[in-house]
């Protein structure tokens, strides 16, 4: 499964509103669930953070869960307007984040296949410096799918 | 306490034990999140304390199906458990405001919001 077919142009927000960490990741998921779901969602997600920061360093972070909320693997992504606090590995701030929600039965385990297909991609991105690259929505999934396709060649 | 609010417990105990789950997976681990052993006990303290919250026979039921099955709860899709994959009795296909278990494997039964 290749991680462009994943991404949907209606959850890629490249000019979100930078803020407090919480509310950047509760923003995102609200691009996923709504009301309960959503609530649910975020507070796994929140605990996660707690156990450990999701930015993996140089402007990126993965929040990621699994919630009974979703019946598929759910992806969003958001690129702050400015870098915002993350409490990142490096302690730098993040402005381009990748939010993934499996759902708890995942046949083949594609929730790990693709958490860690997105950190590959992801520091291909930073690599190559292509974060502020995108203008769209459409324009970011090609630029993903570009990213994948080469990342496969090169193996 | 009501049915809502034990729902909404066990479902965030669920999706907590799915995160303890993956932390143990090696795959989680080559991927590059580092989890602290004294952030994992933290959690581990969250999820007993949720469960302390539960009605003992509830939080039974769950302890005792998440030792059998490792996950306790399976969504129901189609008419089906998706814990065993038996088709669920048409009694059991409208939603009931009660906690309910399949038939078959015993799972607690979750039906996602459409």
């Amino acid at each position: 499964m290749n991680l462009a077919s994943l991404l949907s142009k209606d959850r890629i927000t490249l000019s979100l509103k930078p803020g407090k960490k919480n509310k950047v990741i509760e923003d995102l998921v609200y691009t996923i669930k709504q009301g309960v779901d959503a609530e649910l969602i975020l507070s796994t997600l929140l605990k996660r953070e707690e156990l450990g920061s999701t930015g993996i360093g140089k402007a990126i972070a993965i929040p990621h869960c699994r919630s009974l909320a979703v019946d598929k693997l759910e992806i969003a992504v958001g690129r702050t307007t400015k870098p915002i606090k993350f409490n990142a590995i490096d302690k730098k701030p993040v402005s381009l984040i990748f939010l993934i929600i499996a759902p708890p039965q995942d046949p083949g385990n594609q929730y790990l296949i693709t958490l860690g297909k997105i950190v590959q991609i992801a520091k291909e991105l930073i690599k190559k410096k292509l974060i502020g690259k995108s203008q769209t929505p459409e324009e970011f999934i090609t630029l993903i799918d570009q990213v994948e396709k080469g990342l496969k060649k090169g193996k | 306490m009501s049915t809502e609010i034990v729902e909404m417990h066990l479902k965030l105990l669920f999706d907590l034990d799915n995160l303890l789950n993956d932390m143990d997976e090696p795959t989680y681990k080559k991927i590059g999140f580092k989890v602290e052993e004294q952030e994992k006990q933290s959690l581990i303290k969250t999820r007993t304390d949720l469960l302390k919250k539960l009605p003992r026979e509830t939080a039974d039921i769950y302890e005792r199906l998440r030792k059998r099955y490792q996950r306790a709860i399976a969504p129901v899709d189609n008419g089906f458990c998706f814990g065993c994959f038996q088709r669920l009795p048409t009694q059991l296909l409208a939603r009931s405001e009660k906690i309910i278990t399949c038939p078959n494997c015993g799972r607690i039964l979750y039906w996602r919001k459409k």
